[in-house]
């Protein structure tokens, strides 16, 4: 039918353009780390040129960014965990039981995810720096939790909700305890809700700033996202330098995030599931 | 059982379950805080202090460096709301959530739409690995990357556009324009997340259904009324609240394009409350900002609730 | 006998002349070996400088440097919350000029002088008075030196000499009427996307310093009449200089209010602009770029009240809520970073400094052509308070930025602007009781 072939053409060339407008910033950003400044900058752009390591090179020997991606690794691991440890029990909780302070429950958690970091910053500073934890990467993965743990229980609400109480009442009336159901029967059953909230969450807490510029500002201690932005204040921007350091900050990120491409498109329902 | 999933999940996102178990006994009626309270207990132990803290700030009038706080009540909510300055910048927070939502929700259905097609599907499989490409990215290189794009004599943008014979455009020096950029930008960085939440919305329409409504008319427009618009709700409503606060929190990409400027111009609420607290010191005021603006993502997020869920009954 | 006598007199001599110079930094650090110092610095080329050649220091001492680096804009807020919080996160802090009235006053810095008086601590070399007057005087506060000048900054004209040659100009304007009257007109063609002047003017401290206040003192505009407490930017000859400032608007690229320093440097190198009057610090970046050939620096023009050139820089102050320990191993760490010794090598690597010895050797100005014109701005008509030092300073500049960007924009006109300006500015002023601690450095000025 001529109609089907119209539909697929102007299908594929609606889905090519959108990838161009989603794709090129990032393509314009990894390029960018590639170029000499001169090159970054001149009117025709270059499309094609020799790719240079130097702004790579600046980046490595003139920051600590290694160190930093480290830390960076070792923060958003952990919160992300710990948000899982915490936070899947409690969609469980939420998704099974009817209880009357469910709702603000609800609103307690909504609310953290809401905190306004900018502000919110001066007591956590003021905490922190009277238990000497500043520069300590834990004080990071404690803070994290407050838009962590919400995010992730969120997403698992629906998750939980998913599974059927057929399988959940069989293992009960077989002797298995609530908690037990709780993990051999419906948390096997969630991967997708977990790797979701997991890598959504984790997004968030990767690309955190300004709770790591000024909890952790050490080079011993700043995560990765600081770097890129160390330059803002300087007289002059090294360009090259920050898309190289920008690329590979983003870099694990976005590779995390397309090792579960598929888990998001499904997981994100948010409250559509039966 | 209700028959009626949206009904289920209507009650869910928001307002909890609604479906247990039978009537609990006492034991069993303390089961859920178990599995709630280590994510209480943490929540509590991490975000009330400087919740409690944020509160006591904004009654205290308090400048860093200058002095210990002095108790002022109200004063600073009342400075904070008769202030020309912050008024503005919540202006135009809520304007930012004006005009990005409509446009999010729109290009976000018609890639959910685009990928959940039947056709092409190489395609729609490069779509959604792409999609995550923009949530990933760090906001604030989001940022620096618009200033480089959209430069006035230097940017890619403007090369583009004068294929079209478009002359050049000054995005980041004029007031409108900058604030343009920063409403492409919102709207490039997170489109694709609403787009993946109302494609999860659509996977989750049964497929008789869609069938039978294929079999009763040829039109597409009253087929996805009637049959997949019911299912979106819910998820509609999730991708509002969370936009909402990624616009009102968002700080990092705008900062990153222009710290706020030209002038004031992209000074969004965020924004504001940086400047109040970290360059005029002013924490006691910024307090009182931030909570007010706590209070306006509350009410909006209460708002979508109300209105997009009775629509769902 | 008398042999034996000349001996033992001679060596007593040479024991006592040992003696008068037995100060070194090795001995005075003995005690603090193995301390720990964390000192601020900036992502800036003084800075890094200092960073390479601090391998020296840790070798001769034992003392260990660890640099913490901020881009500037978070660094008052950094070292704002660590002394608000007590949380002795740095012992060595970074001073931007406008800063130290609020650093002193809330006594969290140590007066030099308290190190001075320890003969075992104090560089009996040190000579204070091989810093740039001026410099001393930006950072006496109360008439107490809180700090040690390091990276120093004067704004500088940069012109294309080919551009200017080109149009019939042998050299660059000598006053800022000059560069109006004759100089832009020839060298502006928009239409080719050609300028003769850019001013950056970003929001912030860059509008603050580098635009608004640029446009005051030549002109005889003034921000402050701190002994009669009033407000001075809106009086006749503030309003005149910021009027000239408006009036240039038209040769100046769309958009010049969104730019900061980077994009004008950007414009110059391109050659876009053929004149810019920047900082002192963007030198070697220009020599390096593509325009290396036809750079050509000299001090700022003139204005009808004198010259006065853009005035900036930093110095080094020990904090006052280190350790005893600490805050001797910071001193002798700052004293050596600022040492006239330490002053030719850290040029030689890219940094700025204030001593005299260094900057007016004649050697050195032959390899660093912009230390000349630096030189003469820092010796001739320079203001210490170019931006006033108080304690409020952060929203007092917050002020100046807002309103002076509007008037830039063209949002108000330049005396409605500045009326409001200093209607805020007062206001401002008065609740915050600013006026008490507002620091009056004496005026340095010379006739040309």
């Amino acid at each position: 039918m001529e109609k089907e072939g119209l539909y697929r053409t102007l299908h594929a060339l609606g889905i090519l353009f959108a990838l161009v407008v989603i794709l090129f910033p990032l393509y314009w950003m990894i390029a960018a780390s590639f170029k000499t400044q001169d090159e970054l900058f001149s009117i025709p752009p270059v499309w094609l040129w020799a790719p240079t390591l130097d702004g790579y090179r600046k980046a490595i020997t003139e920051s600590p960014i290694l160190h930093a991606l480290f830390n960076s690794v070792i923060v958003t691991g952990a919160s992300v965990l710990l948000g899982l440890l915490v936070g899947a029990p409690a969609a469980y909780g939420l998704s099974r039981y009817r209880f009357g302070l469910r709702k603000h429950i609800w609103f307690w958690y909504v609310t953290n995810w809401m905190l306004v970091p900018v502000v919110i910053l001066i007591p956590f500073y003021l905490v922190a720096s009277k238990l000497h934890m500043i520069n300590n990467l834990l004080v990071l993965i404690l803070v994290y939790q407050v838009f962590v743990v919400p995010l992730i229980v969120w997403l698992m609400v629906d998750q939980f909700r998913s599974v059927p109480i057929a399988l959940e009442e069989a293992a009960l009336l077989d002797g298995l305890s609530r908690f037990g159901v709780f993990l051999r029967i419906s948390l096997p059953l969630v991967k997708p809700g977990m790797a979701v909230s997991a890598i959504l969450s984790g997004i968030f807490a990767w690309n955190n700033l300004i709770y790591a510029y000024i909890l952790t500002p050490s080079d011993q201690a700043r995560p990765a996202p600081t770097i890129a932005l160390s330059y803002l204040g300087g007289y002059i921007v090294p360009w090259t330098k920050v898309m190289a350091s920008a690329t590979m900050i983003c870099a694990p990120v976005i590779i995390g995030g397309i090792i579960v491409h598929k888990y998001m498109a499904r997981g994100l329902t948010l409250g559509a599931v039966k | 059982m209700a028959s009626h999933p949206q009904a289920q999940a209507a009650a869910g996102t928001a307002r909890g379950v609604d479906e247990g178990l039978d009537r609990p006994s006492r034991l069993e009626r303390a089961e859920p805080w178990l599995f709630i309270a280590p994510s209480l207990i943490l929540l509590l132990a991490v975000g009330l202090y400087p919740i409690l803290f944020t509160a006591y700030m904004s009654t205290h009038n308090w400048v860093l460096g200058m002095g210990a706080p002095t108790f002022n009540g109200l004063g600073n909510f009342v400075d904070t709301l008769s202030s020309e300055e912050f008024r503005a910048s919540v202006g135009r927070t809520l304007l930012l959530l004006a005009i990005t939502l409509p446009i999010e929700l729109a290009l976000g259905m018609a890639l959910a739409l685009a990928l959940n097609a039947q056709h092409n599907k190489v395609l729609r499989t490069i779509l959604q690995v792409a999609l995550v490409v923009p949530i990933a990215i760090t906001p604030a290189v989001i940022g620096l990357l618009v200033q480089l794009m959209f430069d006035n004599q230097l940017g890619i943008i403007n090369y583009f556009l004068s294929f079209f014979g478009v002359g050049q455009v000054d995005w980041l020096g004029t007031q409108v324009l900058a604030y343009t950029t920063v409403c492409i930008a919102q709207v490039w960085e997170w489109t694709p997340f609403v787009a993946l939440v109302l494609s999860a919305s659509m996977a989750t329409v049964p497929p008789e259904i869609e069938e039978a409504a294929i079999l009763e008319t040829d039109r597409w427009w009253p087929r996805f009324k009637r049959v997949q618009l019911p299912f979106l709700w819910p998820g509609i409503t999730a991708a509002l609240v969370f936009q909402t606060a990624f616009v009102v929190k968002q700080f990092g990409m705008i900062y990153a394009i222009e710290k706020g400027g030209p002038g004031t111009a992209t000074q969004t609420a965020m924004l504001h409350i940086e400047r109040t607290a970290f360059r005029g010191f002013d924490i006691g005021v910024a307090a009182a900002e931030s909570i007010l603006m706590l209070i306006v993502s509350i009410v909006l997020a209460q708002i979508y609730i109300k209105v997009f869920y009775s629509e769902a009954e | 006998m008398k042999r034996l006598t000349n001996v033992l007199l001679s060596a007593a001599l040479l024991g006592v002349a040992a003696n008068a110079n037995a100060w070194s930094l090795k001995e005075a650090a003995k005690p603090y070996q193995g301390t720990t110092v964390n000192v601020v610095g900036l992502e800036r080329p003084s800075y890094k400088a200092a960073q390479e050649l601090t391998p020296q220091f840790e070798k001769e001492t034992g003392i260990h440097v660890n640099w913490v680096s901020f881009p500037y804009e978070s660094t008052l807020k950094a070292e704002t919350l660590n002394f608000v919080s007590h949380s002795q996160q740095f012992d060595l802090i970074i001073t931007d000029v406008v800063w130290p009235v609020t650093f002193a006053s809330a006594d969290w810095v140590v007066p030099v002088q308290h190190f001075l008086d320890d003969p075992k601590l104090a560089d009996p070399d040190i000579d204070l008075k091989d810093f740039f007057p001026v410099w001393r005087k930006a950072f006496t506060i109360d008439g107490k030196l809180m700090g040690l000048p390091f990276d120093s900054y004067a704004g500088l004209l940069y012109y294309n000499k080919s551009m200017l040659k080109d149009a019939g100009f042998d050299g660059p304007p000598k006053t800022w009427s000059e560069l109006r009257d004759d100089y832009l007109p020839k060298l502006t063609d928009k239409d080719k996307g050609v300028f003769g002047y850019a001013l950056q003017s970003a929001k912030g401290e860059t509008q603050t310093a580098d635009s608004f206040a640029r446009f005051l003192w030549p002109f005889g505009g003034r921000f402050l009449d701190i002994d009669n407490k009033k407000v001075l930017v809106n009086s006749e000859k503030s309003r005149e200089g910021e009027k000239f400032r408006q009036s240039l608007m038209k040769y100046m690229p769309d958009g010049i209010v969104a730019d900061d320093h980077a994009q004008a440097v950007a414009l110059f190198s391109q050659g876009k602009a053929a004149m810019i009057t920047e900082w002192s610090a963007f030198y070697p970046t220009l020599k390096d770029s593509k325009i290396a050939d036809d750079l050509g620096i000299a001090p700022e023009p003139k204005g009808p009240d004198g010259r006065y050139s853009a005035f900036g820089g930093f110095a080094y102050m020990v904090s006052a809520q280190a350790s005893k320990k600490k805050q001797d191993a910071a001193w002798l760490f700052m004293q050596w970073l600022t040492s006239k010794e330490m002053g030719k090598p850290l040029v030689e690597h890219g940094a700025v400094v204030a001593r005299q010895s260094v900057d007016t050797d004649p050697e050195i100005q032959k390899q660093f052509p912009h230390l000349k014109p630096m030189v003469t701005t820092w010796e001739g008509s320079v203001v210490p308070d170019w931006r006033p030092q108080l304690q409020c300073y952060p929203k007092f500049s917050e002020i100046v930025s807002d309103w002076g960007t509007r008037i830039q924009l063209g949002d108000v006109s330049v005396d409605d602007g500045l009326d409001k300006m200093n209607a805020d500015l007062s206001k401002y002023m008065d609740s915050a009781n600013c006026w008490k601690s507002a620091n009056q450095p004496r005026q340095v000025k010379l006739d040309d």
